[in-house]
């Protein structure tokens, strides 16, 4: 009885409008790519039909490379976004609160805000080489952009209402710092960190694209070398479904964050 | 008017107000405008006090002046006779606006401010059981605010206020955004508390009705600049309860106080300076 009314739940869910018509729309993108492919002449090798890339796919999951390599990536954007967020996070809401802290890093953060972080890759090359230390530091510095910039933003946008209350209560200016400040700027951490996983993405696989033993996109630039375009794309969809993978971690672990929060939520 | 009403030697006031006149430039002109002007008070110890005035006479202004958030250009705030300087933390101030951090339950809103000045835990406990269940809120100490009416949530920010054991509160037309009926039940809770703690409260309003309802002095405010008017002395009796609403003496008292504001309303506006 209970799992036939779980089911009756789950098919309401599945036929839910937004799931419904959002599945339709990603087929509708897959049937036209696979008429493409059956196109009379076209060459299978560089165009290959939805079977072949699923028969890649298993390919590469039985020979254990697509695990070696999204685990490979994974470790490397996991590292370079940890240490890239949180010292964004606290320079940024150092230079958002504390006039001179600001003075001193506003300028800064300025002045790297137009710069994409790929175009730091030949500088961190050159001056550190092509091993694992600049690739993480090129995914570091493409996490500590849309954080820093969002972490201060964030606490520029603080209530002075609350801002006052605290004061008239006998909080310290420290205090007012960590207990106001802060949580009501997390909102605005979260969604830099939402970025932060978005750009960091692009930059590890830029980073691997250029010199790199393993990784989802050496992966993906290995197999165009040999033709390999279903492998290609296969190394394509995994990183996609990685990237949502994390944006969702980080969008969840944001949500409970900011439970207390009567902001209308993203569906 | 107000200098005549004022105790000329005596033990000082609870809070005073000496001289005090302020001006802000407002854009780019280059004259300032005078929000208050030679503004002198004195507030009694137990006394609830408050001030009226029309909008825009600086009844926030000056009461935002005593509890130290905003530095008057000239003049100063007595507490006990000693003057004050940056934010007075002797004093408890309620916000017109929703000023009940979001972020935390009902019951660590309430133990903030003794949060702030390192009481112990158990004592905290304590202090959050007590203004919790004096405000009514007692089953909602694990609620967020935006769990909360507005009612509700301006009952945890008087409850913050008094947990924090202040000696004077201030409070800014702290019931303006309510409806009706809930301003009502609020104003009795405010009376309620009062009551039982003999704390002083200023309490500013633009609302008859209310001044007369809780107040046992009310200060009428001129504007343009702000300034003293008069100083009406409330003869309604105490305790007093929603009936009291009612009664011909509230009608009187309330007449009485709507033609000290209509006088203060007439008063010419000054020029600026």
């Amino acid at each position: 009885m209970e799992s036939f009314a779980r089911s009756g739940t789950l098919l309401r869910r599945v036929l839910r409008p937004s799931v419904l018509v959002g599945t339709l729309s990603l087929l509708g993108v897959v049937g036209l790519y696979w008429l493409m492919a059956l196109r009379p002449g076209t060459n299978p090798a560089l165009v290959p039909a939805p079977p072949q890339i699923v028969a890649a796919f298993i390919e590469e999951l039985r020979s254990g490379d697509l695990l070696v390599n999204a685990s490979a990536s994974l470790q490397r954007v996991v590292i370079g976004y940890v240490i890239g967020a949180s010292l964004a996070l606290i320079l940024g809401a150092m230079a958002g609160w504390f006039k001179y802290w600001g003075y001193v890093l506003n300028p800064i953060i300025d002045a790297i805000r137009p710069i994409p972080a790929l175009a730091y890759i030949p500088l961190v090359i050159v001056w550190i080489g092509i091993g694992e230390p600049s690739r993480i530091i090129i995914i570091v510095l493409a996490v500590f952009k849309p954080c820093v910039v969002n972490a201060r933003a964030g606490m520029n946008e603080v209530a002075q209402i609350y801002v006052d209350a605290a004061r008239t209560l006998g909080a310290s200016k420290w205090r007012v710092f960590a207990t106001v400040a802060i949580p009501s700027a997390i909102p605005y951490f979260i969604a830099g960190m939402r970025t932060g996983v978005s750009t960091g993405f692009l930059a590890l696989v830029a980073a691997e694209l250029i010199a790199a033993p393993s990784g989802l996109g050496f992966m993906i630039q290995n197999a165009g070398q040999y033709f390999r375009t279903d492998v290609t794309i296969v190394g394509i969809i995994v990183i996609g479904l990685l990237g949502a993978l994390l944006d969702q971690v980080a969008s969840r672990s944001g949500r409970a964050l900011t439970a207390w929060s009567d902001v209308r939520r993203e569906p | 008017m107000s200098a005549a009403l004022r105790p000329v030697s005596a033990p000082p006031a609870k809070l005073g107000v000496r001289g005090l006149t302020h001006r802000f430039a407002i854009g780019d002109s280059s004259t300032p405008l005078t929000v208050l002007r030679d503004v002198d008070l004195d507030i009694a110890r137990g006394q609830f006090v408050c001030i009226i005035g029309e909008s825009g006479c600086g009844k926030s202004t000056l009461l935002r002046m005593m509890a130290g958030l905003l530095t008057p250009t000239q003049g100063h705030v007595l507490h006990d006779g000693v003057p004050v300087r940056g934010i007075n933390h002797a004093l408890g101030f309620v916000f017109q606006q929703d000023a009940v951090f979001p972020w935390l339950t009902v019951a660590r809103n309430v133990e903030y401010g003794p949060k702030s000045r390192g009481v112990p835990k158990a004592e905290r406990e304590r202090l959050v059981a007590h203004w919790c269940a004096s405000v009514g809120l007692s089953d909602f100490r694990n609620a967020y605010p935006k769990q909360l009416s507005g009612g509700m949530r301006k009952r945890v920010d008087l409850a913050r206020a008094y947990a924090n054991s202040p000696d004077v509160l201030l409070m800014d037309e702290p019931f303006a955004a309510l409806d009706v009926q809930t301003k009502g039940i609020m104003q009795e809770a405010v009376l309620a508390l009062w009551e039982s703690t003999q704390k002083t409260v200023v309490f500013v309003s633009h609302d008859l009705d209310e001044a007369v309802f809780l107040s046992d002095v009310v200060v009428v405010l001129a504007s343009r600049p702000g300034r003293v008017h008069s100083i009406v002395q409330n003869p309604l009796a105490r305790p007093r309860n929603e009936a009291i609403r009612v009664s011909d003496a509230f009608a009187a008292a309330k007449r009485e106080l709507w033609s000290a504001l209509q006088a203060a309303r007439q008063l010419p506006a000054e020029n600026s300076g």
